[in-house]
């Protein structure tokens, strides 16, 4: 099959082939009976699936019922360029300028055209379209392309595949027309014609899109009127002409991609991914500074910021929302997690924590919330529960829960745990470390003289009475000692201490030391609690 | 009137019917657990201890408990013991002590709130998580209000709440179902039980 469309000379050469072995096998199925001796492997079988959404820019801007446009800036005037229902049931039609649109229809709110946000609108889909198959590409102009060869068998078949696709679109608000064919142009150009068509073999693509008018192919307006001039209006016209001809009058693209529609080219497309870490933006029409309501908008995002990972079996750390003004730099608002996590619930606990403290300086227009590096979500195993009361058995938050509470009110550095370090000197030989973070412990062997319970953060000055240290202006008995600490010579914090243990006026006892090297003053360092 | 009919009276209060069914946690001083119903500290609860200043004896008089309750589970469904945090305390708790009285470190939590409304609420939060098996704090100021909210956050995550507080809070109503007070006489530590629900006032001498 594949070595006739390997050099056609013109188009108007093979085409008759093409339609000669229609005739004979008219659902293209290869009847292996006739030659059993040859085998050839068989082409991988492609098919396509192409979603054309026309109303795109209408539809990526929708957000209430009242009536819409889209216009565009043509030449300095703005212009309608799309109107929903309501509006062209009040006579706006496309091409009018938005004043006159707006006589027609006063409450007309007019929008203007947003490709970021029609892109934005086919990345959401196309992460939508991913659980259909595993290879969605965005191609542009408000198309879709979905490999769905594939996935056939697991959704039970091609009619019940296209249904749960337009079910799902038509959910979501999109009218889209679809188109089935076997090569990705071939789907785009007869979606964009609107046949609700399906063809699944290569030799029957020819005869449906010779029909196809030049308009759906999105070719230059020059060229489609140039061809008209020729009388040219259909593919099917166009591949009558010699191929030579065509190409010296409208470039080797144009063949080429009628080449790559009817399967004799290939034609890679890129396979869409979506991207690792979440981003999303929530617009206000209004600048805000009703605390509940950004905290509601909060909300939403984190639940779709939950949908985000639960479909990557992914958690975070981390989430930053950005509060944006119309003057000023944004707010930033950063949340820590002490465990990955993808609950909007327990994300949102975190946020109101914040947020309560949280001091806006200026309305808020928009809110961005953007997830830090997302990472495998360690699933915790519940224990099988026979009983009928799992509920009051469980702890009502892990030890990491709560420090993530602690953490978003107090802050991280008045949140701790302590570990101990090999050290002999005093202050050091313990460290303030990070909750739930597995930093190294190390303990010196043998420690058979008691420390006290209480440190001081810094050895405290006592004076001293003939030698003697003073507390509080009473002389201090001392107990036992000293106990030489002579270390750290290697660094600037040498000690050079006698310690000893010490008894102030109230029975109190404490652990004073006298500096040995520079000037022999008593310091008060612990109490023994 | 007989006396039995005069007790199914629902207006009569008796202490000794109010005593918890749980067993308290030994305290590591018989004497003191003698004195305390239940045999030992009251668990869920909120224990109020008055010094006259800090290092009187008030940790050497829970490290015993604060040790068993860092290593053990204090309920049989739990998978591990709890944790053991420290809200507020004055001065560092020092690490190579507690380990010498057998606290496993890797189970403490010293917060540093900024001022008493953070700290009562860390120190809720704690008790009612259910992971902390032991708060102690140390509040600048804790009113009648304060002190039945902590209680009710230690029953309902089923911590030992522990605060420590001066001697002039004596006079202050409080919902705690224990308060000691500790003074130096000198020879030694005098632990004064004020109030301890279902069980009777005492004191100790030299205990520590």
């Amino acid at each position: 099959m594949s070595r006739a469309w390997k050099s056609p000379v013109a188009i108007r050469a093979a085409t008759p082939t093409l339609a000669a072995k229609q005739q004979v096998l008219p659902f293209a199925e290869p009847a292996p009976v006739s030659q059993p001796a040859v085998v050839t492997p068989t082409p991988v079988r492609r098919l396509w699936f192409c979603i054309y959404l026309p109303d795109l820019p209408l539809e990526a801007c929708r957000r209430s019922d009242e009536a819409l446009a889209i216009v565009e800036e043509q030449h300095g005037v703005h212009r309608v360029l799309q109107a929903d229902s309501t509006a062209t049931a009040a006579g706006i039609l496309p091409g009018q300028s938005s004043n006159a649109a707006l006589a027609l229809l006063p409450t007309l709110i007019l929008e203007e055209r947003s490709r970021i946000r029609e892109q934005q609108t086919l990345e959401r889909l196309a992460t939508w379209l991913e659980r259909f198959s595993s290879f969605v590409s965005i191609a542009d102009k408000g198309v879709l392309l979905l490999e769905i060869a594939g996935s056939l068998r697991l959704f039970g078949g091609l009619p019940s595949l296209r249904q749960e696709i337009s079910q799902g679109l038509r959910a979501q608000g999109f009218s889209a027309a679809l188109a089935i064919a076997p090569t990705p142009l071939a789907a785009t150009w007869l979606a964009r014609a609107g046949r609700r068509v399906c063809i699944r073999a290569t030799e029957n693509l020819n005869s449906a899109l010779r029909k196809l008018p030049l308009t759906c192919l999105d070719w230059p307006a020059g060229q489609r009127a140039a061809l008209a001039g020729m009388g040219v209006t259909s593919v099917g016209d166009c591949l009558r002409l010699p191929r030579e001809g065509f190409t010296r009058r409208f470039g080797a693209e144009r063949l080429l991609e009628l080449d790559r529609a009817l399967g004799h080219l290939p034609d890679p497309r890129d396979s869409w991914r979506a991207p690792e870490r979440f981003c999303a933006d929530y617009e206000l029409t209004e600048e805000q500074t009703d605390r509940e309501l950004l905290l509601n908008i909060c909300r939403e995002l984190l639940q779709s910021h939950e949908q985000f990972l639960l479909m990557r079996q992914l958690g975070t750390q981390r989430v930053c929302f950005s509060f944006f003004h119309l003057k000023g730099v944004a707010t930033e608002l950063r949340l820590g997690a002490a465990l990955a996590d993808r609950s909007a619930a327990r994300w949102f606990d975190l946020l109101r924590i914040r947020f309560e403290q949280m001091r806006l300086p200026e309305p808020v227009i928009a809110v961005r919330l953007r997830s830090g590096l997302s990472q495998a979500l360690q699933a915790e195993t519940e224990r099988l529960c026979f009983h009928n009361k799992p509920e009051k058995q469980r702890r009502r938050y892990s030890i990491a829960q709560l420090a993530e509470r602690l953490v978003a009110r107090i802050g991280r550095q008045s949140v701790n745990a302590v570990t101990m370090v090999a050290e002999h000197r005093p202050e050091y030989a313990w460290r303030a470390q990070d909750l739930l973070s597995d930093g190294p412990s190390s303990t010196l062997s043998s420690h058979c003289i008691k420390r006290p319970l209480w440190m001081l953060a810094e050895p405290a000055l006592l004076s001293a009475d003939n030698g003697y240290p003073l507390h509080r202006g009473c002389r201090l008995t001392l107990l036992n000692g000293p106990e030489r600490l002579e270390t750290g010579w290697w660094d600037e914090h040498g000690i050079s201490r006698d310690y000893y243990t010490a008894v102030n006026g109230a029975g109190i006892r404490l652990w004073v030391f006298r500096n040995r090297q520079r000037t022999p003053d008593w310091y008060l360092h612990g109490i023994f609690g | 009137m007989s006396l039995e009919k005069l007790l199914e009276n629902p207006r009569i209060w008796r202490g000794s019917s109010q005593i918890d069914a749980r067993a308290g946690l030994a305290s590591g001083y018989p004497k003191l657990d003698r004195c305390l119903p239940g045999g030992g500290w009251p668990l869920a609860a909120l224990t109020e201890i008055l010094i006259e200043q800090y290092g009187i004896g008030e940790l050497r008089l829970l490290m015993p408990a604060l040790a068993q309750l860092s290593v053990e589970k204090t309920q049989a469904e739990y998978t591990e013991p709890g944790w053991i945090a420290w809200i507020a305390p004055p001065f560092q708790p020092y690490a190579p002590a507690l380990q010498q009285y057998g606290i496993d470190l890797s189970r403490m939590l010293i917060v540093r709130p900024k001022d008493d409304s953070e700290l009562l609420w860390s120190a809720e939060q704690a008790l009612s998580s259910g992971t902390c098996a032991a708060v102690l704090l140390w509040p600048d100021t804790l009113d009648d209000r304060a002190s039945r909210r902590l209680q009710l956050a230690a029953e309902k995550g089923h911590s030992w709440a522990i605060a420590f507080r001066p001697l002039t809070a004596r006079q202050q109503p409080s919902a705690a179902a224990l308060r000691i007070e500790l003074q130096s006489t000198g020879q030694g530590t005098r632990v004064h039980i004020l109030k301890s629900r279902g069980g009777r006032p005492a004191v100790l001498n030299n205990l520590l």
